[in-house]
């Protein structure tokens, strides 16, 4: 397909809706409704809604996957936006499984942050998508539109400081945001700095309830690269127990995923993905990754690997030590 | 402050072609053409800023496939964002400030 045409649909619902393609609003916090977690504070929790956007990003991947040089494609390009944007909602049908995994991930994020004793509140419906794609397609005014937005609602909300849980979004509010919006000053700290800080103050050894199990780990570009969170997430999973393996390429050097690209070329981000997901494989048949885009980037090409983002790995850990 | 085009270009500039950072760019292993690396990338870059000539389906094809991963910087040896040279061609492009006026699409090997 055309990619004018899929940056135009995404651009045009995050201005209208908040969100980079057709989904409920109530997506950001549904997760959060049964955890009664506090609403006011000066640090809140910030998901930047990516996790809850990976099982609709799956489904409008497959069906761009679908129609990747098909005549629907050039069709698609001929038709006006707004039907372009009405085709997308009606077509994307994300699956109830993979939404309540993202769900059970939040869910995992937020026991992991009051179990190190973090006092956190929660923004709800001002817990908002930062644009990430917005910024990295150079659709620059819309970015910019947007980024506004969400600083105004973090502003009325007194934010003073978040936590972040995913690279993209601790990149977009520590790095680009502060370049983009007037006056932004709200400190920005991701949950696994924060656990492993917690970890580090602990007075007693944290209990070790896996039992050396062998996983290997993805570094996601970001957070390697441009953010220096490569030594928390090893040192949180060896406390919890699990022998840490590398892959071939990691830290610094690690292999990026394919995600970026997954909406603009499926097969090419599908080929990276193979790749990298083969050199993981070669150490571990579970692989751990601690991005929602690489999440969903392996799932689509995964065989008979075990996939699992670092928060359930930890927090597994921590419901048999709850219950022990 | 330098315009975003000159920020590329001056960036761009910077490139010694040394193709140290072929090896590890990800999208270089599958796209059609060297133009899917980051050297290639810079090069078209500096042909679409400099706006000699009408650009082609593939030049547009080479800058939207770059995953920003910025594994490339790591290897340079001056340490060229390309990834950010990448972005403001995207802006460039998107605001309609390109010789550009091919769809864009992205070609994979095999
Ligand atoms: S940032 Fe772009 S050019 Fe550089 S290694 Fe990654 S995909 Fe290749
Ligand atoms: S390694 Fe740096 S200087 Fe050498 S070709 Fe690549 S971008 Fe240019």
């Amino acid at each position: 397909m055309d990619i004018n045409s899929i940056l135009h649909i995404i651009a045009e619902n995050t201005l209208r809706t908040g969100l980079p393609l057709p989904a409920p609003r109530d997506i950001a916090y549904h997760w959060a409704k049964p955890l009664n977690l506090p609403r006011s504070g000066s640090m809140f929790l910030y998901t930047g809604v990516m996790y809850q956007l990976m099982p609709y990003i799956k489904s409008f991947v497959a069906i761009l996957e679908r129609f990747e040089d098909s005549r629907l494609a050039k069709a698609l390009r001929l038709a006006a936006s707004p039907k372009l944007t009405g085709l997308a909602r009606a077509a994307i049908k994300p699956e109830r499984d993979e939404i309540e995994l993202a769900e059970s991930i939040l869910t995992s994020i937020a026991r992991l942050l009051a179990r190190a004793g973090i006092n956190y509140a929660y923004l709800y419906e001002d817990d908002m998508y930062t644009g990430v794609i917005l910024y990295d397609m150079g659709l620059e005014e819309a970015f910019q539109e947007h980024a506004a937005r969400v600083y105004e609602r973090l502003r009325r909300r007194g934010a003073k400081k978040l936590i972040t849980v995913d690279p993209h979004t601790t990149y977009m509010l520590r790095h680009v945001y502060p370049k983009y919006v007037d006056g932004f000053d709200i400190e920005v700290v991701n949950y696994l700095e924060l656990l492993d800080e917690a970890l580090a103050g602990r007075a007693q050894p944290a209990p070790r309830l896996w039992s050396g199990e062998r996983v290997v780990v993805h570094d996601p570009c970001l957070y390697a690269r441009a953010l220096k969170l490569v030594k928390q997430p090893r040192r949180l999973l060896e406390h919890a127990g699990l022998t840490v393996l590398e892959p071939r390429r990691s830290g610094r050097m690690t292999y990026c995923c394919g995600g970026p690209i997954e909406a603009l070329s499926p097969r090419l981000a599908g080929r990276i993905a193979s790749t990298r997901l083969r050199e993981l494989r070669e150490k571990a048949p579970v692989i751990v990754t601690m991005c929602p885009i690489c999440f969903v980037s392996f799932s689509r090409v995964a065989k008979n690997e075990t996939i699992v983002d670092i928060s359930i790995i930890l927090s597994k850990t921590l419901r048999q030590d709850e219950e022990a | 402050m330098a315009s975003l085009r000159e920020a590329a270009l001056l960036e761009a500039q910077r490139c010694l072609y040394c193709g140290f950072c072929e090896a590890v760019c990800p999208t270089l292993l599958y796209g059609a053409h060297r133009g899917y690396g980051p050297r290639g990338r810079v090069s078209i870059a500096l042909q679409l800023l400099a706006g000699k000539a009408p650009v082609s389906e593939e030049a547009l094809a080479s800058i939207y496939s770059c995953l920003m991963c910025r594994a490339c910087t790591t290897k340079c040896p001056v340490s060229v964002n390309v990834a950010e040279i990448v972005r403001i061609i995207r802006i460039l492009h998107n605001r309609g400030e390109l010789l550009a006026k091919s769809p864009v699409r992205i070609a994979v090997r095999g």
